[in-house]
Parts: C-alpha cells; structure tokens; sequence
C-alpha cells in the first residue's frame, strides 16, 4: 500500500538550496497538504515525490520501496498539475483513457474504467468534448479523474485549484476530500491557501525556506501552533512585545511596553524574558478596562467588521466585532481590549526581529 | 524633436494613412504578385504555340515530364529524410539543456549563410565519384539524382529544424511529463501526445523544404555541370523542372521557337507548386498518427539504455557528415587544387553588383514590407488580408527560375528588360525576397500583445510614435532576421537572375556559373570562398551595428 516515505531529502539547484532536511511520513489512506508562501521549496518536494526530478541528496520511499532510479511512469502516481495539461488533441474521454490505453489494460477495461471516472466526477455527459469546450473547474475535475483513472493509489495534487475562480475552488475543495477518501487514496496536496489546506487535509505539513517548520492536525496548527511562524501563517494573529512578569500554574503574565499587564496561557518561561505573545483577532473583545488603544481603522466584511488600533503600548492589533453589535465605532475612539488567558500564546522573542521571523521567504 | 513634429502630424492624418495604405498593398499586387503569376497568362494568349511545340512533339514532352517528375521525387524525398533527421536535433535544442548548445544552435543555421551557388560546389566536390578524389572527400555518388538528393538536404535541414524546433518551443512539456506521470514511457509520451501537437509546425517545416528543393536552381545547376566536368556525362543530361527552365532560357535567347516550352514548363511548375501546397496543407492537418495503438513493453524498452542516446548520436552525425561538412567542403578543395590565377576585376565587379542588388532589394523589402506586414496582423478580421496573407506565401513556393521567367515576361512586355537591366534585377528579387521580410515580422508582430501599443494611444501617441516606441523596438530581432534572409537569398540567386537577365547578368552567383561551365573549377572554389568570407563579414557588421545602435538607446 502506498505509504511515502521521505529521508534526508535535500535539492539544490546550483548554489540555491530549494529544500534540506527534509523528513516526512504520510500513512496509507493520509490526505496531507504541504502548505507554505510561494517559493518555499514545496512544490520542489512534490515534484521529487513524482520523480519530475531528482533530489540531491535523500531517498524517497513508496509503498516501502526505494524509488531513486524509477522512472515517473513506473511510480504509479496520479498527478494533478496546477495548470491542468488536458491533452487538447484529445477529448475529456480520450484524456481520461489515456492511462488505462498505456498501461495495456484490456480492451474492456479502457471502456469502462474512464466512463466510471468521469462519472464520479459528474462530467459524464462532458465526455466528447475537448478541453477547450470545458470551463476551468471541468478542466480540472476531467484531469482529477484522468489521474484516477491510471489505477495510482498514491495522488499529487501540485497546486491544482490555484488556477480557479473563488467560487469553483470553494466547491472543487469538497470533491477532492469526498472522492479521495471514498476511493481510500493517499494523496499530497500542495498549496499556498492555507484556508485550502485547512478545509480538506487530515495533516498539514508547513514548509518555509525549504524546511518543514511545522506538521500536525488542522486544529492543532490553528489552535496551538508550536511556532511564531505557524502563528502568524496559518490564519491570521496579532502578535505583542513584551517581558514575563510571572508565570503562575493557570496564567502567564506579560508586561508590554507601557507598562500594562496581560494575560496568556500558563508557560515554561521565566520572569523577565522576552516573548510574543499572539492572539487571534477573533478572541479579542472591547471592554471597560484592558489594554487602551485608539481606533486607526475600520473595515467592513460583511457578517463582522475588522477595526484596527494602535494600542499604547505601541502594537498594532486588529480584532473583529459583529455587525449586528449596537455600538458604533469609529475612526479616533478611543477603546480597551482584553482576551482570555487561555487565547494568548506565548513564543519566545527571536533574536532576529518578528518581522524576520514571520516573513514569507 | 520639435521640428518633426509637423511631419508626425501629417502622417498621423487620416487621409495620409489610407493613401498609404492603399500604396502598400497596389505595390505588394503589381510587383510582387502579379509579376509572380504572369507567365500564366502565356497560356491564355498563345496556348496554339504551346500547343503545336510541345504538346505535340513527344520527345519535349519526355524531357519536360522526366524533369518535373525528378523535381517532385527529390523534393520528396529530401523533404521525408529531413523531417526523419531533423526531428531529433530540434528536441535536443528545444527541451534538453547541456554545455555547448547555443554553439549547436549556430552550427545549425551555417548553411544558409552560405549562398547556394557555393553550397552546390562544395557538395559536388564532396560527393561525385572521382577518378582523382580531392583528399578528405566522400567521392562516392556516380548518379546525378542521388547528388541532387544530397545538396538540396543541406540548405532545406536548417528550415526543417527550426520550424520544428519554433513549434516544439510553444508546446508546453507538462503534458508530456503528465503522460508519463499517467504511465507512458518517454517514446509513447512523446509520440501520441507532443506529436500529434506538432502538426502546425509539421506543415510549415515540410512546405518550406519541399518547395526550397523544388524551387532552388542555381545551386542546382552548378552542382550538375561540376558533376559532369568531374567526369560523369550523364548529369549533363540530368534536369529538374527548374534548372530545365534555366537551361532554355539560355537557349531562348538565339532560338525563339523554345519560349512557347518554356512558358509551359513555368506554367506546369507553378500550377502543380499550388496544387500541391494545398495538398499538403490539408492532409498534414487531417492526417492522425497512429494514436490508439501502443506498444507498452517495446517502446519502454525504446525508451532506455541504448536506443535514446543512438538515435541522438545519428542525428548528429547526419546533421554533421551530411549538412556541415558538403557545405564548407569548398575550403579544402581549393586548398588541395592546384592554384590558377582569378580574374579578380571581373569577381569584384560581380560582388559589387550583387551586393549593391541584395542592398537595395532588402532596403525596399524592409520598407514596404513592414507596413504590409502589420496591415495583414492587425486586420485578421477581413477577409481582404486573409487573402493577402496567403497571396503572400506564393512567390515563397513557386519556383524561382519559373519566377525569373515570369516576371521577365512580365517586365518586358513593360519594355523595360532592355537598358534598365539593374532596375529589372532588382525588382524580380524584390518579388522573392519580399515574403521572407513580411512573413518574419508579421510572425512576430502577432506574438505580441496589443495591449502595450494601446496602453501607448492610450498615452498619447499617434500610430507612427506608437510603432517606433513601444512596437520597434520589440519586433527588432524579427526585422534583422527577414532582412538577412533577404539579402542572403537576393545575393545567392541564380535561377530568378539567368531567367529575367539571360547570360548577361553580372552577379557573382551566374559569374561562379560561368566559370563551372568553362570547367574553372578552381576558380569557382577560389570565387565561392570569397563570397562566403564577404557575405559572412557583411553579416557580422551589420549584426555588429544593430546591437551597437541597441545600446546606444
């Protein structure tokens, strides 16, 4: 069965390195997604997966067998590119049977095989048409099932709704979880949404500078990310300067610059270190007391508004509030913002800035 | 600036634009067109001549079938060895990456710098079978068919790779890579999914060679005379359809009674030219590869080890044992002959009159070419250009002693063939050069995208600033390749000359022809080498100077 294996894989083209150290597992039947900004090596990674190129160093193992020197056709990968690379000559069909026509199956099967594909991805009535009689979204569901329909159990998918219209990409998300997980595939997923990443994977592996930083549960990530980056990449984050003032069994006590005293998750951090502390916007509230800040701007999304302060002690922050809420705020107000202990996460403060440590290179 | 400015403003009026428009296209019907296709009309004027001195005496008959029939076979199978050899160098150059192969990429094109009345030289001391061989050479080819066979490869394999090479450029790999990521070995890939792609690019690679070969004269023809001075009389006896052409327009200059003949062979020639450009056109783009049919387990096994790297090693070695070494083959020979002495005046003035031709010929070309060029790209909504557009191709496919002829009918029935001989010369080249000038700007122009001419109206500018500010200076490399290959056609020339000149032409191409005939084969090696060295520094400072200029802005 498909399992992947990765060991020490590391590419480099000339004098740039595209991915090092890298170490990763995914199980039979795994849908994971390698998330992370653009140029972060991922898709270098999955490209080496498939054998589109070799890596420097490493071995990539799959279904326990050592894959340096097999070429791509033998890998027996399905491989779904992000600007999908329908055959134009062929029609939806003709494209869908190519797999099952070179790999020799019986004439019967090249039949049956792609009309069931096609069928699942509900584009049976499409078959005879070429690509270019098909929008964005059928292109890329006819080359989902011409990638199924080869007979691979082990699917890359290399950014392959980034090409998409909002909408489309909304609805292609749900299929691709649904009929991978009905056909009981093991799929990669590469992307740069992290919403995407979010929504269909059962891990997440987060890549930045071609190391993975990061790899656990959707949840996991949002809700406890062991990194400043992963804080700060996966979702959105406001993240505050300050020094430990005192760690307590249920709370940890941040002194920001101006002086005030916040409140965070109990931590391993001593009196007087410098940390991060990060909260995502959604659980910070207005209140009579907290931390004072002055409204710069208000924003409005529809079902919330996003209002962005400049607290005193020189942080920027955004938080959120229902549109439904009676107060109105505006631009100059002057407002106090608290959170609860349990919503606030402390890092340590990097020697190198938070800027550099969350920028996207 | 300021002082333009009025000018720019009166060539920015409507009036202007549509006179000049109208210009442009009346210049590109009567001198390049019509000139073209004028022999055609012969058939309507004095079809009983052509009746009563050909179509009824047998013996011409058969000398004017077997010449257009060998025209047809040669072109064939030139065109079909050039595909074969051709296909592996053009994805070598378009999608494999190693040292070395810019310098791959030059080697490829060397034959054309070389004009074809040398290459016809070279190759013919390479290959014929010689009692006494010069050192290094093949000297095996006893038949006149064969050697023929063999030139026309060298000059049409270059037009070969590179319309391949253009189309396997646009043809994105990812689906390659899919097909293989679906299971197809590298062989199957690239057979059921980049070829049947390629199909575009097939049709124009396989119309330029064959009408190259069928077309190409000069070359021809001293290629043939050198074969029968090297001993082997049967290529004295040896036509094609168009060094037939030449052949009679010598004779037609003392005996009349060969013009009706002559007409006919034009006529013929042209007429299946067309026929058969259309032919080709619509089987290559109905005709489908074996797509359904796959071999797994043999063409993987094609796919690796052995085969791959034996299939790029011959066509390596065709490209350089049968292109490069047949067209440079002229430095040896004359370096291994015993020296006779040149006349040189006689060479100098021939050079000079070449070059101030080809000069002149690629200045007109550029001038009115251009603007057709872009009145075709940017009216692709009326019919009117599509038909310009193809009118356009025709002096390309139809071969050019038919041309000469043509347009020495054409001309002299203006009464000018007599004194203004330059004026005459120069606008028959004009009529073959003028294609190669449109066709590479307009290929260009279409590449580029309308958009950042418009964003510069958008900005102010009027059409003509437009063009010379946004559009020039995108579309430059494009120019300077049609204006080389005008100039290097216009100066290699030999057939469209004899047939509009007679004997009496003066370029360097018929003087090399002249000093064959004469069996001054030293000479005509010394004469070649000379016009390679001229054409290829000419070439270099006029590469020289367009990047100097380029810099300067």
């Amino acid at each position: 069965m498909p399992e992947v294996e990765l060991i020490n894989i590391a590419k480099r083209f000339g004098k740039v390195t595209a991915s090092a150290d890298i170490n990763l597992k995914v199980a039979d039947g795994e849908y994971v997604t390698i998330l992370g900004p653009s140029g972060c090596g991922k898709t270098t990674l999955i490209r080496m997966i498939a054998g589109l190129i070799e890596p420097s160093e490493g071995k990539v193992f799959i279904a326990g067998k050592d894959m340096t020197n097999v070429p791509i056709e033998e890998r027996d990968i399905g491989y779904v590119f992000q600007n999908i690379a329908l055959f134009p000559h062929l029609t939806a069909l003709g494209n869908v049977a190519f797999g099952p026509i070179v790999k020799d199956m019986s004439e019967e099967e090249v039949k049956s095989v792609p009309q069931r594909y096609l069928e699942m991805v509900k584009l049976l009535d499409r078959m005879g048409m070429f690509p270019d009689e098909l929008s964005g979204g059928e292109q890329q569901k006819v080359s989902l099932a011409r990638a199924l329909a080869s007979g691979a159990k082990l699917l890359l998918l290399d950014e392959p709704l980034s090409a998409l219209d909002a909408r489309v990409r909304m609805d292609l998300r749900y299929e691709l979880r649904r009929i991978t997980k009905d056909l009981g595939l093991t799929v990669i997923h590469v992307t740069h949404d992290q919403e995407e990443a979010m929504t269909v994977s059962d891990r997440i592996v987060l890549m930045r500078n071609g190391r993975i930083v990061e790899s656990n549960t959707p949840e996991a990530l949002y809700l406890s990310p062991q990194n400043l980056f992963t804080a700060n990449f996966i979702g959105e984050t406001n993240l505050l300067e300050g020094v430990v003032k005192e760690v307590l069994p249920d709370r940890s006590l941040v002194e920001l610059r101006d002086g005030t005293v916040v409140e965070a998750k109990p931590s391993k951090f001593r009196r007087g270190d410098a940390v991060v502390l990060s909260i995502r916007p959604e659980r910070v509230h207005p209140a009579n007391e907290g931390l004072n800040s002055v409204i710069i701007k208000i924003t409005y999304m529809g079902t919330y508004i996003r209002i962005t302060v400049e607290s005193d002690s020189e942080d920027t922050m955004l938080f959120d509030v229902s549109t439904s809420e009676d107060r109105v705020y505006s631009v100059g107000d002057r407002v106090n913002l608290i959170w609860s202990k349990r919503s606030g996460i402390l890092y340590p403060r990097p020697p190198e800035g938070v800027e550099e440590a969350i920028k996207l290179e | 600036m300021k002082r333009m400015d009025w000018v720019v403003d009166f060539i920015s009026r409507k009036g202007f634009r549509k006179g000049w428009t109208v210009f442009i296209i009346a210049f590109f019907l009567f001198f390049v067109v019509i000139p073209t296709l004028y022999v055609v009309t012969y058939a309507f004027t004095d079809w009983s001549a052509i009746e009563t001195t050909v179509l009824s005496k047998p013996e011409t008959m058969s000398v004017i079938v077997n010449a257009v029939a060998a025209s047809f076979e040669i072109a064939a199978i030139v065109t079909v060895i050039d595909f074969l050899a051709g296909l592996p160098v053009a994805w070598i150059l378009v999608r494999k990456e190693f040292r070395g192969k810019e310098f791959l990429d030059t080697l490829i094109d060397m034959p054309l710098a070389v004009p074809t009345a040398a290459l016809g030289f070279s190759a013919a001391v390479f290959w014929v079978m010689n009692p006494d061989p010069v050192p290094f050479s093949f000297s095996v080819i006893s038949s006149p068919f064969f050697l023929i066979i063999l030139l026309h490869i060298v000059f049409s394999y270059p037009y070969m790779v590179r319309s391949l090479a253009a189309i396997l450029e646009e043809i994105d790999d990812t689906y390659e890579v899919a097909g293989r990521t679906l299971g197809a070995s590298r062989l199957t890939a690239a057979r059921t999914i980049t070829l049947p792609l390629f199909r575009a690019g097939l049709a124009t690679g396989v119309i330029l060679c064959f009408s190259r070969s069928m077309s190409e004269t000069g070359g021809t023809m001293i290629a043939l005379s050198t074969m029968a001075n090297l001993g082997i009389g049967e290529a004295a006896n040896f036509f094609t359809g168009s060094t037939l052409i030449g052949e009679w327009r010598s004779l037609v200059e003392n005996d009349p009674t060969y013009a009706p003949s002559l007409a006919f062979v034009s006529i013929l020639l042209i007429a299946l030219a067309l026929i058969l450009l259309i032919i080709l056109k619509l089987v290559i783009m109905k005709f489908h590869l074996p797509l359904r049919k796959v071999w797994p387990m043999q063409e993987k096994m094609l796919s690796r080890g052995i085969f791959p790297k034996m299939k790029d090693g011959g066509a390596l070695l065709f490209l350089a044992l049968i292109v490069l070494i047949p067209s440079f083959f002229i430095f040896t020979y004359v370096l291994f002959s015993d020296p006779a002495s040149l006349d040189m005046g006689a060479l100098s003035y021939a050079l000079g009159y070449s070059f101030l031709v080809a000069g002149v010929v690629t200045v007109i070309d550029i001038a009115l070419g251009i603007p057709f060029a872009l009145y075709i790209t940017k009216h692709r909504d009326r019919a009117s250009s599509n038909v310009l557009d193809v009118l356009v191709n025709v002096p390309l496919i139809v071969p050019t002693a038919a041309l000469g002829y043509s347009l020495f009918l054409f001309w002299g029935s203006t009464g000018l063939t007599g004194g203004a001989s330059f004026v005459v010369l120069t606008l028959a080249h004009v009529a073959f050069t003028y294609p190669l000038v449109v066709r590479n700007v307009a290929g260009a122009v279409e590449e580029i995208d309308p958009s950042f001419e418009e964003t510069a109206r958008t900005l102010g500018a009027k059409p003509i600033q437009s063009f010379h500010r946004v559009l020039y200076p995108l579309i430059k490399s494009s120019i300077l390749a049609g204006a080389i290959m005008a100039f290097t056609r216009s100066l290699g020339e030999t057939g469209a000359t004899q047939a509009v000149l007679g004997s009496n032409a003066l370029t360097a191409p018929v003087y090399i022809v002249s000093l064959v005939k004469a069996d001054e084969l030293y000479q005509a090696g010394l004469a070649c080498i000379i016009l390679i060295i001229v054409s290829y520094i000419f070439m270099l400072v006029l590469r020289y100077l367009t990047k100097k200029r380029k810099e300067a802005i």
